[in-house]
């Protein structure tokens, strides 16, 4: 068995896919604790059974909404094997923003590239296999609406099951250095050692209450760090 | 350094960085959905399609439903009809009243609240109701609440069970918990019958008038109360709009169907559960201590009754006696109950009780009688969502208070009002 969680923004058509992955097989819950609706589903490839959870949409990590924090919680906890990346092909670089964050938690994410054919409508022309070299993740154009990849997503859930792949994406020098720096002192305090790593040092770096209180780390320590750089 | 923001520039960068290597974009002039917007969007005609849209959506709802729900209705009727020459009477009683009449009563309402999810469904895959929602943001941030409020507060007059539900759409606590908290006051369709009843019995020519000011009183109370809870409990500002108006689409049949179909799921679930539990306990309530009533038949001597007649000193200064005392109580399960009750104290049909009702009520006490129905404690289904949704007994203690104790301050100032005008 092998545990899919669906990420991505509002209305990228995660619903639709996922309905496309579990057709009648799902149940719906409510996340524990808290009354947001939690969508799970069963996807069967090839003899193996996919048990998919759609996790709310949402635009980041932080722990501002109960949406974001249920899905960063799941992510990071639950571990599931593969992130299914519900991008809209036609409003990428937003979309690609929540990418980012997920390639920072080490993720093992497959995209699947919604909306092509509003995307091309739009006056886009994507290539898919350079943004999947570039992203370092796999990339599967979908148009979900009309069931159009859905068969590629499921051989690419399957095939990134196997691989598991955990992509990493540098971003310029000058943060760079930061982030490294926190990385080596969560490495020394060896703090929260079951989480990505990279991961902690940017949410502490941007002072996230509840990664902060996790970690048991405060706002003074993290200042005394940052200003080690320089 | 904030690196909250600093890290966002990075990421963008990045993303400007992958992005300008794998996609062209070619300039297309603007979009269909870019000139439907600039419509549905208008400050001016805005509002008025948005209202067009919600009324076709219930008029369809509730149109089309209406054969569905005689049917089921008669079904039960006759089940009940069967059930009742059963040779034991206590039996036959239950089974008749309370079974059937109960699972009736419930599943009647099925088919308007499914072709309404239908409906609402089909009209948010084609990527609508966020236009929607934007469009009435300005006039819902006034009153303390957000655009994204306004569907569910519009949803309250078709049944506040989908409709509180329906809040989980709303991001920030504090705006979802007072549209939790005020959704209640929108008058649903439950009160309805009551005020056609009683509009009907004692106001004539003018009932339409009289049924559309109940309206008017539960929109205008909501919006003091918003703004009373943002003041006083929440504080801050309603959390500003910030939406994405995603591209129109068109909806397909199966995904609005299995989507709809799940939520039906959950109402049958939930609501159907305390409604049927509650119809059972109304006719235990009205048959019992059975050798008392003589299986039902002296309603005088049931423990509803004895409910009735202790709530009386509390409701006679708004010219209510104790019938109507026993009718509100049955509609704290469920509104439609008052009517029923009243008809089964009375000793009439329902179709009987329009004329009784003259004889135990005046024009002012009906009037006080119908802002008290819309008003005060909302059903149970209802009740058991906002407990769901609120996830707090104390929070859901609080909005059974406010109702109850502004219900009763509004029909006192109505039956005053009414009875020094009416004289």
């Amino acid at each position: 068995m092998i545990k899919v969680a669906l990420a991505g923004n509002p209305n990228v058509g995660k619903s639709v896919i996922f309905n496309a992955l579990t057709g009648m097989r799902q149940k719906i819950g409510n996340w524990p604790g808290v009354t947001v609706e939690k969508k799970e589903g069963v996807c069967k490839y090839k003899d193996v059974e996919f048990h998919i959870v759609d996790l709310p949409g949402i635009y980041g990590f932080t722990a501002h909404s109960i949406d974001e924090k249920i899905a960063r919680d799941y992510i990071l906890k639950e571990k599931p094997d593969v992130v299914v990346n519900v991008v809209d092909a036609s409003n990428i670089e937003r979309n690609l923003y929540l990418t980012m964050q997920l390639i920072e938690m080490e993720a093992n994410i497959v995209i699947a590239l919604n909306k092509m054919d509003l995307a091309e409508q739009r006056g886009y022309k994507i290539d898919v296999r350079k943004l999947s070299r570039e992203l370092g993740v796999p990339v599967t154009p979908t148009v979900a609406v009309r069931g159009e990849g859905i068969e590629e997503l499921k051989s690419a859930i399957l095939q990134a099951s196997k691989t598991k792949r955990k992509p990493s994406i540098r971003y310029s020098d000058g943060i760079e250095r930061y982030i490294s720096l926190v990385e080596s002192k969560v490495i020394e305090n060896s703090i929260l050692p079951d989480c990505p790593l990279r991961f902690v040092a940017i949410k502490l770096l941007e002072l996230d209450n509840e990664i902060m209180k996790e970690a048991k780390v405060g706002k003074e320590v993290i200042e005394k760090w940052i200003s080690l750089v320089s | 350094m904030d690196f909250v923001s600093e890290l966002a520039v990075a990421r963008y960068e990045k993303i400007g960085e992958i992005v300008g290597k794998c996609v062209e974009k070619i300039e297309k002039p603007r979009t269909f959905s870019d000139v439907i917007d600039t419509v549905v969007t208008d400050k001016y005609v805005g509002i008025p399609i948005f209202l067009s849209l919600m009324w076709a959506v219930f008029q369809f709802g509730y149109s089309i439903s209406v054969p569905f729900s005689d049917a089921i209705d008669v079904f039960f009727a006759w089940c009940a009809g069967i059930a009742s020459r059963i040779e034991n009477p206590y039996l036959a009683s239950f089974l008749s009243d309370g079974f059937f009449g109960g699972w009736g009563f419930v599943l009647v309402f099925l088919p308007p609240i499914a072709f309404v999810f239908i409906a609402l469904t089909i009209l948010e895959q084609t990527g609508y109701l966020p236009r929607a929602a934007f469009v009435v943001d300005r006039a819902m941030t006034r009153v303390g609440l957000q655009g994204k409020s306004f569907i569910p507060m519009l949803l309250g007059f078709g049944c506040n069970v989908p409709a509180i539900m329906a809040t989980r759409t709303i991001d920030d606590e504090a705006d979802r918990k007072i549209t939790i908290m005020v959704n209640p006051l929108m008058s649903c369709s439950a009160r309805l019958p009551v005020y056609v009843l009683f509009a009907g019995a004692f106001f004539k020519e003018s009932a339409g008038a009289v049924i559309t000011l109940m309206y008017v009183l539960g929109i205008i109370l909501a919006a003091v109360m918003a703004t009373l809870f943002r003041k006083f409990i929440f504080g801050g500002s309603p959390s500003p709009l910030l939406m994405e108006l995603p591209p129109y689409e068109v909806p397909t049949i199966k995904s609005a169907l299995m989507s709809s179909w799940l939520r039906i799921q959950i109402f049958l679930k939930k609501a159907a559960t305390i409604l049927f539990i509650g119809a059972v306990i109304m006719w235990f309530l009205a048959t019992h201590p059975w050798d008392a009533t003589n299986g039902g038949e002296l309603i005088e001597n049931s423990y509803a009754s004895m409910i009735g007649h202790a709530v009386e000193p509390i409701i006679s200064p708004l010219g209510l006696d104790w019938t109507a005392g026993v009718a509100l109580v049955g509609g704290f399960l469920a509104k439609e109950i008052v009517i029923g009750t009243l008809a089964m104290i009375y000793g009439v049909g329902e179709e009987g009780v329009a004329d009784v009702i003259t004889q135990h009520f005046t024009p002012a006490s009906a009037l006080a009688l119908m802002t008290i129905t819309l008003i005060y404690v909302p059903c149970l289904a209802t009740l058991g969502v906002v407990r769901q949704e609120l996830g707090s007994w104390k929070w859901t203690g609080l909005v059974l208070a406010y109702e109850l104790i502004l219900a009763y301050i509004v029909a006192l100032i109505v039956y005053a009002v009414a009875s020094v005008v009416m004289l």
